[in-house]
């Protein structure tokens, strides 16, 4: 660790607590801790979201997994990016409309019901935490081959910030170190690219027939099936990727935070834009490093080939680059994380505690503490599973948090906006068939039960056959909710007039 | 919020003479049924519906075909321009696809919007009621 790292990495986080300081001054209500108020513009919150939304697994997981395996890798860049529409077309307006803070405020505009609400938030919750262990073992590897220091310590580091952002600013931290770190991460990502491109003297023709006798794989390098080799299973993961954005609790969060449903969908345009420019990019970083670099650096590094951006950075740029993209990389998991705290808390503390136990009665000062308890007991809670989690496969953990998002989320949103007949015994089964589906056959599947010892947690033929389980939990969810509604004879008609009209008008907002 | 009437409003109505009681407010909800049957949110959820379904088969489909095809068939490792094959050309289809369609909803949301808005202003919906 050099003295340009130390200074860039301390301007960064500087600069991340002036601004806890000033958010903690307006964060005075439970509106202000979980939605900064609903007071952030289209473009703001569309910077937030990219922020939330480029995690160490797509700045530094992409562009290792392109240097690696090519054009496999890039599949996760195309997943993510057309999951937008997704969000932008089905669920972001009226989320918008019917929602408060959370995913179950917007089921129960309709239904009203508490086990529906605490399905709702145990499946938030569920996703949160392994998406939350995926960033923090992540981080801790990262930051313990960044920086030289111990894993607990990385952890520890990284938990403890989070927790001071979150805790003290809230939602207003929290967005803005969302927006800061989206802007640092591009401008980063556009130097390196132009970097690359320089370097293959900008001929996008020759770079790519140069990239086919740059790596061990050859020509099969630039076409499908380095990696992906099971059909089903591709199809699986992709279906995952692309449903399940519109379920992550920590996303779906992000559009409480403006004010109506015109300034959501703005902010998803924007994020629609500066997502897919970064992912355009993904490209050039995982040829350059791949070119540059070469994959036996990469791997010796870091199997997994995280380490593939920073290490092009300092085989372009020198320390200084190297230093400023670790810093950017710093900045991106704590970004993710703070978002995850703040999801997890608003679960807890509003939906179970607030609204299920206190039905709706408790005092804003009751809520602020609640939340910032909450906060405080997610933070710890996920710092101690991700010191027992350092070997567990990140990539595994983000794209269960996927499934379970599709699988036990998306169908019951859409049930829950579209479906007359659906009734309360169909929003439980919804939830809890999709995550229980998708917790069940990943917990059969290759990725648990390995006949390599050392490959996943346990040693054995796999029951399942996919790695990915969202191609059957998916359908499952849906099936589930179909026939929970069916199940039941209940049917509020004068409900749903309600709940179409407000979520498809914007009128009617209950407060 | 929504509409407010007090409940000596109502006192007065029934006997036809004035009376006040309580000054309680009792809020009226309005009615969605008959919202939801207007003639103009029907052509509102007619149009939108028409829209989604229609673009989210379209994107969706496009997606699945995709990887389908990249999974089960080697037909787009045929070489495109020199030695960039159409598995690319394909994929960035899919980038421009997302961007296309995300600024043709935007122009779209803008009628859908003002539809809406003409619903709610039949009905006598203020909206800075709700602020």
């Amino acid at each position: 660790m050099n003295a340009t790292v130390i200074s860039i990495f301390i301007f960064i986080v500087g600069i991340t607590l002036v601004i806890t300081y000033f958010a903690a001054k307006r964060t005075n209500s439970a509106s202000d801790f979980y939605t900064a108020g609903g007071g952030l513009t289209g473009w703001q919150n569309g910077l937030a979201i990219a922020g939330d939304y480029l995690s160490a697994a797509s700045f530094l997981g992409i562009a290792g997994a392109i240097a690696l395996f090519g054009f496999d890798g890039f599949l996760f860049s195309i997943g993510y990016l057309v999951a937008y529409l997704v969000v932008l077309f089905i669920v972001a307006e009226p989320l918008r409309n019917l929602g408060k803070y959370t995913l179950a405020d917007m089921i129960n505009a309709r239904f009203n019901a508490k086990k529906v609400r605490g399905a709702a938030a145990l499946s938030s919750i569920t996703i949160v935490i392994f998406y939350m262990i995926a960033q923090l073992v992540g981080a801790g590897a990262l930051i313990q081959l960044l920086f030289g220091i111990d894993y607990i310590w990385a952890v520890l580091l990284v938990g403890i910030m989070m927790t001071i952002y979150v805790l003290f600013g809230g939602m207003t931290a929290t967005s803005w170190v969302q927006i800061i770190k989206a802007v640092l991460l591009m401008v980063g990502t556009v130097i390196l690219s132009f970097l690359v491109l320089k370097n293959f003297n900008f001929n996008i023709l020759d770079m790519f027939t140069q990239m086919k006798t740059a790596t061990p794989h050859g020509e099969a390098y630039l076409s499908p099936g380095v990696k992906y080799k099971i059909p089903l299973d591709t199809i699986s993961l992709m279906l995952a990727l692309v449903l399940g954005t519109a379920g992550l609790p920590h996303i779906l969060m992000r559009f409480f935070t403006v004010k109506d449903a015109k300034t959501a969908r703005s902010s998803v345009m924007w994020a629609t834009w500066i997502v897919g420019i970064f992912y355009v990019m993904t490209i050039f970083l995982g040829f350059g490093a791949a070119a540059f670099v070469g994959s036996d650096l990469i791997t010796s590094t870091n199997p997994a080939g995280n380490m593939a951006a920073p290490l092009l950075a300092q085989a372009l740029g020198g320390d200084i680059l190297m230093s400023f993209i670790s810093a950017v990389a710093f900045a991106t998991i704590l970004a993710v994380v703070a978002g995850l705290v703040l999801t997890g808390a608003s679960a807890f503390a509003h939906d179970i505690y607030g609204q299920i136990i206190k039905k709706g009665q408790a005092t804003e000062r009751q809520q602020m503490l609640a939340a910032r308890y909450a906060s405080l007991g997610v933070s710890a809670f996920s710092i101690l599973l991700a010191i027992f989690a350092q070997s567990l496969n990140v990539a595994f953990l983000v794209s269960l948090a996927f499934c379970i998002a599709a699988s036990a989320n998306l169908p019951v949103i859409l049930y829950t906006i579209f479906w007359k007949r659906f009734n309360t015994t169909g929003a439980i089964s919804a939830i809890l068939t999709g995550l229980i589906s998708a917790l069940v056959l990943v917990s059969l599947s290759p990725s648990v039960m390995n006949p390599v010892a050392g490959a996943a947690i346990f040693v054995g033929d796999p029951i399942f056959p996919l790695t990915n389980p969202a191609l059957f939990s998916v359908p499952l969810g849906f099936i589930g909710g179909w026939v929970g509604t069916m199940l039941s004879k209940e049917l509020d008609v004068k409900k749903y007039s309600e709940v179409n009209v407000r979520a498809n008008t914007g009128g009617f907002r209950q407060l | 919020m929504t509409k407010v009437i007090t409940a000596n409003d109502t006192q007065q109505n029934a006997r036809g003479e004035k009376k006040v009681t309580h000054e309680r407010p009792v809020v009226k909800e309005p009615d969605f049924q008959k919202i939801e049957n207007s003639p103009g949110f029907r052509e509102l959820m007619h149009k939108k519906k028409k829209f989604l379904i229609s673009t989210t088969a379209l994107f969706l489909g496009l997606y699945l075909l995709f990887n389908i095809v990249i999974s089960y068939t080697n037909w787009l490792d045929a070489p495109f321009i020199g030695d960039i094959t159409w598995v690319w050309v394909f994929a960035f289809s899919l980038f421009a696809m997302t961007w296309i369609l995300v600024t043709v909803y935007m122009k779209k949301a803008e009628k859908f919007d003002a539809m809406a808005k003409a619903t709610l202003k039949e009905f006598d919906y203020d909206e800075e009621d709700t602020k």
